[in-house]
């Protein structure tokens, strides 16, 4: 299920898991773990598909956040306007901060991520007649959801939201795997690992990545716009630095080598989260240990958990998992 | 590896050097290209030209700069100062992917293929480029491009690579991945190849393999080919050129070079 090749695969796993999970956990944690799966998988196309460790994705997710927030306050946008809106902000900023990190590569790409993250998190802090800085930015509402056939739909419903966001959550699951898939995907795989060669085949190296890093961008800002609506408040936390490392834990713990794997770890963070403030109040301390565990003995994150699982059930030998284009 | 062994005889004879002047009849070019690394002086002045249909061989001893001269010729590296011309026209400023898609196809000293991906993908994604240009589509599934599957597959079945097909390229001998990397360097459809000792790390029989493939192919191509095989040097090369601590120290046939004073010493302090 988690390598699966097949578009319709992709598409009918996540229509599953986005109707069972309202059904074993509270709706709005359900809504949380969508939002920070397309967070996460969007956050995946630049660390496992392309090789590009981004520690400055919460940006985006804040910009997104924020514009999509604006709009909901201040003006009586419909909601596709203010998330398309929310997209094409953190496209833009992803396509400026992209434009230079891109040009270094390893550490150095990292540090420009984290640099740019910081700088964008302390305009958002001290911009405080728009975001609200410290405080957040509050009283955003929900509009209607204008559906043609269906009529408009009151998101103030708890389950609606949810329908919106799985409904966003499942596009964004088949866009990325789409692209993975694709000849850019196999391009940015190739460019990973080895840019030298991919250039001398003609390829434009740079230009594959930025693609990349801007639409990971603007799906980051789609998941930050949902964020906002569902709290309805855009807390300042949302846009800094550690909130670039969460997802990047997300990833790590659910596994890069496939689409959904970043999922499954959007699904445990949350949760450990949740299950571990409970029981004691120095839970980061045990969140660490857990992500250590994960590093050192299961590298292909959580999802790899499944594989080894189908091996033993299967008894197969293990095959090498191709990455990229198939032409099965 | 397979270097012809030479000591670091001092090397000052330029008599033989061919000063080439920039010429329509040379596809490519190099015109007093210098490059240095800080202090380090690895090509000094050089120029050296490559007239078309011919396989062109490059020797020297290590050091001496020839992959450098590549870096040059593909712009991996830019030069210190000179002129790189491709069919008269400058290139000097460009970079290696725009090279890339004018027709320069090259094969790298140290394999460079992708070890994750299957033989197939490695060739696809040069077939693509060939085919395609620079674009890069993000929807349409690689394995429904059955045109260029197809091509690749004809180069893979050209190189008697066809069996491994779909396995990553990281499951086979060095041999058969030095194969794939002159697979996927024809892939791109170029005009010129630069072969940067394609038979380095093959055996006896794997290099005779490579050698009468190259000599095939040899009337469709410009080829440079940096060698340090006496013998398939001396045998497919149409001309040979000798380079010695960043100069060019000689330029002919096979039989001149073999009877030239200054390789002689290039090559055995004599």
């Amino acid at each position: 299920m988690l390598r699966t090749q097949s578009t319709v695969l992709i598409a009918a796993s996540t229509v599953i898991i986005a109707a069972l999970a309202p059904l074993v956990m509270p709706i709005n944690i359900a809504t949380e773990i969508l939002i920070f799966g397309i967070f996460a998988m969007s956050t995946n196309l630049l660390i496992g598909v392309s090789g590009l460790y981004s520690f400055g994705q919460a940006a985006f997710f804040g910009v997104g956040g924020y514009v999509a927030g604006y709009c909901f306050v201040h003006t009586n946008l419909p909601l596709s306007a203010g998330l398309v809106l929310a997209m094409l902000g953190s496209a833009l900023v992803a396509g400026l901060v992209g434009a230079f990190s891109i040009r270094r590569t390893g550490i150095y790409f990292m540090m420009l991520t984290f640099a740019f993250n910081q700088m964008i998190y302390y305009l958002a802090y001290s911009w405080r007649a728009v975001t609200g800085g410290e405080d957040g930015m509050g009283g955003i509402r929900r509009p209607a959801l204008d559906m043609p056939l269906v009529g408009n739909i009151d998101l103030g419903n708890h389950l609606n939201f949810y329908m919106l966001a799985a409904a966003l959550f499942v596009a964004s699951s088949i866009l990325l795997f789409r692209l993975a898939r694709s000849p850019l995907g196999l391009v940015l795989d190739a460019a990973k690992q080895n840019p030298r060669r991919t250039a001398s085949l003609g390829f434009s190296v740079y230009r594959a990545q930025w693609i990349a890093f801007v639409v990971a961008g603007a799906i980051a800002g789609l998941a930050g716009a949902l964020f906002a609506l569902l709290y309805r408040i855009m807390p300042i936390d949302a846009i800094s630095w550690t909130s670039s490392g969460n997802v990047v834990f997300m990833v790590v713990i659910g596994g890069m080598s496939s689409v959904l794997g970043p999922v499954l770890g959007a699904a445990i963070f949350i949760w450990l989260q949740g299950f571990f403030s409970l029981i004691w109040a120095r839970w980061p301390l045990l969140f660490g240990v857990f992500i250590i565990l994960v590093v050192l003995f299961l590298r292909g994150g959580v999802a790899e958990l499944f594989d080894r699982a189908r091996q033993a059930f299967t008894r197969k030998t293990p095959t090498p998992a191709v990455q990229g284009g198939s032409h099965e | 590896m397979s270097e012809v062994a030479m000591g670091d005889a001092a090397m000052t004879n330029l008599a033989m050097q061919q000063v080439a002047t920039p010429s329509a009849t040379h596809l490519l070019e190099a015109v007093g290209v210098t490059k240095k690394f800080g202090a380090n002086v690895v090509i000094e002045n050089l120029s050296i030209g490559f007239a078309p249909g011919m396989l062109h061989s490059i020797l020297g001893p290590n050091g001496a700069g020839k992959t450098t001269l590549f870096n040059l010729l593909t712009r991996d590296l830019p030069v210190t100062a000179g002129e790189i011309l491709l069919r008269g026209e400058r290139i000097t400023a460009m970079k290696p992917h725009q090279i890339a898609r004018l027709g320069v196809g090259r094969s790298y000293q140290i394999s460079s293929v992708y070890l994750d991906l299957s033989f197939l993908d490695n060739v696809w994604l040069a077939a693509y480029r060939a085919r395609h240009g620079g674009r890069m589509g993000w929807w349409k599934r690689v394995g429904s491009y059955g045109e260029i599957r197809d091509q690749a597959c004809e180069v893979l079945e050209k190189l008697g690579l066809i069996g491994f097909r779909d396995l990553p390229a990281k499951a086979v001998s060095y041999g058969d991945q030095r194969l794939l990397e002159i697979a996927v360097t024809l892939a791109t459809n170029p005009d010129i190849l630069l072969l940067d000792e394609p038979t380095a790390g093959l055996s006896q029989r794997e290099t005779e393999r490579v050698k009468r493939f190259i000599e095939s192919i040899k009337q469709q191509y410009l080829i440079v080919m940096i060698e340090h095989k006496m013998n398939v040097v001396m045998e497919i090369s149409d001309r040979v050129h000798v380079m010695n601590r960043g100069t060019l120290i000689a330029s002919g046939t096979a039989a001149e070079i073999s009877r030239d004073e200054a390789v002689h010493r290039a090559y055995f302090g004599l």
